[in-house]
């Protein structure tokens, strides 16, 4: 596939992705100032810091949808790579902070946690960033796309 | 032989043309990044991801270690051991050393061998631990420098410029480097602004640390009143302090990959001297705390500040046993406000209170260091200056905590 042809579809790939980004951002925000939470099958709007969560998920939404503009232009793809990657700091930070809680025995258990504990404590629901960061890992490609350098503008 | 302007270009011109390779300069997905996080419109959005990447592995790590393990192992094996070994539960030495015979938990006991140590190897390191490499590996990738630029114009409002938010960083890990950070500030008037306003209103790691596992539903809001403060205070100071506040250049390195070698001997480097400076103070804050209530001195204290702790501050007259504490190491006087008996507003107001009310003995030894570098009068000028700060801010900025506290109807 040509650069020309990964760009045109990047551009049609991250378009939806920056709007999944900014309604849960705002959903989130909602959320969060009317201090209310929503649970929808394996889909959590709650938490310590929703809001937190949910303006940096606004601002990757946004971020992610100016760049589509000239996306070949590789300031526009940096744009894409920090609004995913906005995405990613709040997803890991959230499997790190499940791997942190299934470890230990709680409370009342042992040192370490019993199998169905540990296996108990990655069950849903998710926040929104984790369900968005597979389908952010997509601009890994297009970073690997711009390592080889072909796709660099000279100023 | 003596070469005229137009001459010595030229000879430049001569020397750079067999030298100088040019070319066209193709800008990477490294530096778009780099340029897209010192731009306010797309910096601010990433440095609240960083904040908030922080925050998060901040709590989960520190939570893994002290939740799931340290309060085990102090609470289930250490303290009932203690208990049973410790001769003469009735006699100085085990309220000294053990606390409160019978106490379910290091929380409650309140001796040198249990909330002492549980603060300071349970509680606090963990905490300084996850600080320190985040911290370490922001540095090490280039994005500190970024910060710098990002929040230099916001920083100039208040007299300081973008090489501030170092010394900031540094001290909520501990005061102490922060105090010594100063010194890549340019003028005498910022490096008092930047020492005073944080030995006042930036708490330590330490104290965030106990701040998290004990309050946790109030840590964000108390951040952000100190902050606020820290805004407030350095406009007026900047007003008040003659001196100048210029500008700078700054380079800014390119993004890196963290060696993790290097990470690895920083942490080692920065979480060892936690060690050597600040256990020792938090088991003598213990001694000192315990002493003070056997002789009854502790409560003679508590009568003399009764009108002042109750009657402006709002909070009970116990307070005065923390405030002590809070004098040696905040993490103990924060520990030691959380088992009393409190309404929210009154555990709010204690907490800005500590963190507000005298920087820690190490800081303070610190500020008379960084003083003594222009003799007595610079130790002079930096203690009576930081003392004025100090208690003009105490008073003026707690008294507001109380109104919002009260506009807000939060008892």
């Amino acid at each position: 596939m040509s650069n020309g042809t990964a760009f045109s579809y990047g551009r049609m790939y991250f378009a939806p992705l920056g709007l999944a980004m900014l309604a849960f951002g705002c959903a989130q925000i909602i959320l969060g100032v009317a201090g209310r939470t929503y649970t929808w099958g394996l889909m959590d709007l709650s938490g310590e810091f929703m809001l937190w969560r949910g303006v940096i998920l606004f601002f990757a939404g946004f971020i992610l949808l100016s760049s589509l503009k000239d996306f070949s232009n590789i300031h526009q793809q940096g744009k894409m790579v920090l609004a995913n990657g906005m995405v990613w700091v709040i997803a890991c930070m959230e499997i790190f902070a499940m791997i942190a809680e299934s470890v230990p025995g709680g409370e009342d258990g042992g040192w370490f946690n019993t199998l169905d504990g540990f296996l108990g404590a990655y069950a849903g629901p998710y926040i929104p960033s984790l369900w968005l960061l597979p389908f952010s890992l997509v601009a890994l490609h297009y970073i690997r796309l711009s390592r080889r350098g072909s796709n660099a503008v000279i100023p | 032989m003596k070469l005229t302007i137009d001459e010595r270009w030229e000879l430049i011109d001569r020397i750079s043309r067999q030298t100088v390779a040019f070319g066209g300069y193709k800008h990477t997905l490294k530096d778009a990044i780099g340029d897209l996080t010192v731009k306010p419109l797309t910096g601010i959005p990433i440095a609240l991801t960083v904040l908030y990447g922080f925050w998060s592995f901040f709590c989960s790590f520190a939570g893994f270690f002290t939740d799931g393990f340290m309060v085990k192992i102090f609470d289930d094996h250490w303290l009932p051991w203690l208990m049973e070994v410790f001769p003469d539960p009735d006699g100085w030495l085990f309220k000294i050393f053990v606390g409160e015979y019978g106490a379910e938990s290091c929380f409650e006991a309140f001796g040198v061998l249990t909330s002492g140590l549980f603060v300071a190897v349970g509680v606090v390191l963990p905490a300084i631990v996850a600080f320190y490499l985040f911290l370490i590996v922001m540095e090490d990738t280039g994005y500190l420098p970024r910060l710098a630029v990002l929040i230099d114009t916001l920083l100039h409002k208040i007299g300081l410029h973008g090489f501030a938010v170092v010394p900031m960083i540094l001290s909520l890990g501990c005061n102490v480097p922060g105090v010594t950070a100063t010194r890549n500030l340019e003028t005498e008037k910022q490096r008092f602004m930047m020492i005073a306003l944080l030995s006042v209103f930036i708490p330590c790691g330490a104290q965030l640390g106990v701040m998290l596992e004990l309050v946790p539903e109030y840590v964000g809001w108390i951040m952000i009143f100190l902050i606020m403060g820290m805004f407030v205070f350095g406009f007026i100071l900047n007003k008040l302090i003659p001196g100048r506040a210029p500008e700078i250049l700054m380079d800014v390195p390119p993004y890196r990959k963290p060696r993790w070698r290097n990470v690895g001997n920083k942490l080692w480097m920065r979480t060892s001297s936690f060690f050597t400076t600040a256990i020792p103070f938090v088991l003598l804050g213990v001694v000192l705390v315990n002493l003070m209530y056997l002789t009854g001195m502790m409560d003679r204290l508590a009568t003399v500040f009764s009108p002042l702790l109750t009657g402006y501050f709002g909070v009970p007259e116990e307070t005065v046993a923390p405030l002590v504490a809070g004098f040696l190491r905040k993490d103990l006087a924060i520990f030691q406000l959380a088992s009393m008996e409190m309404t929210a507003g009154q555990l709010i107001t204690s907490i800005v209170l500590i963190s507000l009310y005298f920087p820690c003995i190490a800081t303070f030894a610190m500020i008379i260091r960084e003083g003594w570098s222009s003799g007595w009068k610079g130790v002079l000028k930096y203690l009576a200056g930081s003392l004025l700060v100090l208690g003009f801010v105490v008073f003026v900025w707690v008294g507001v905590l109380r109104i919002i506290l009260m506009i807000m109807g939060v008892d």
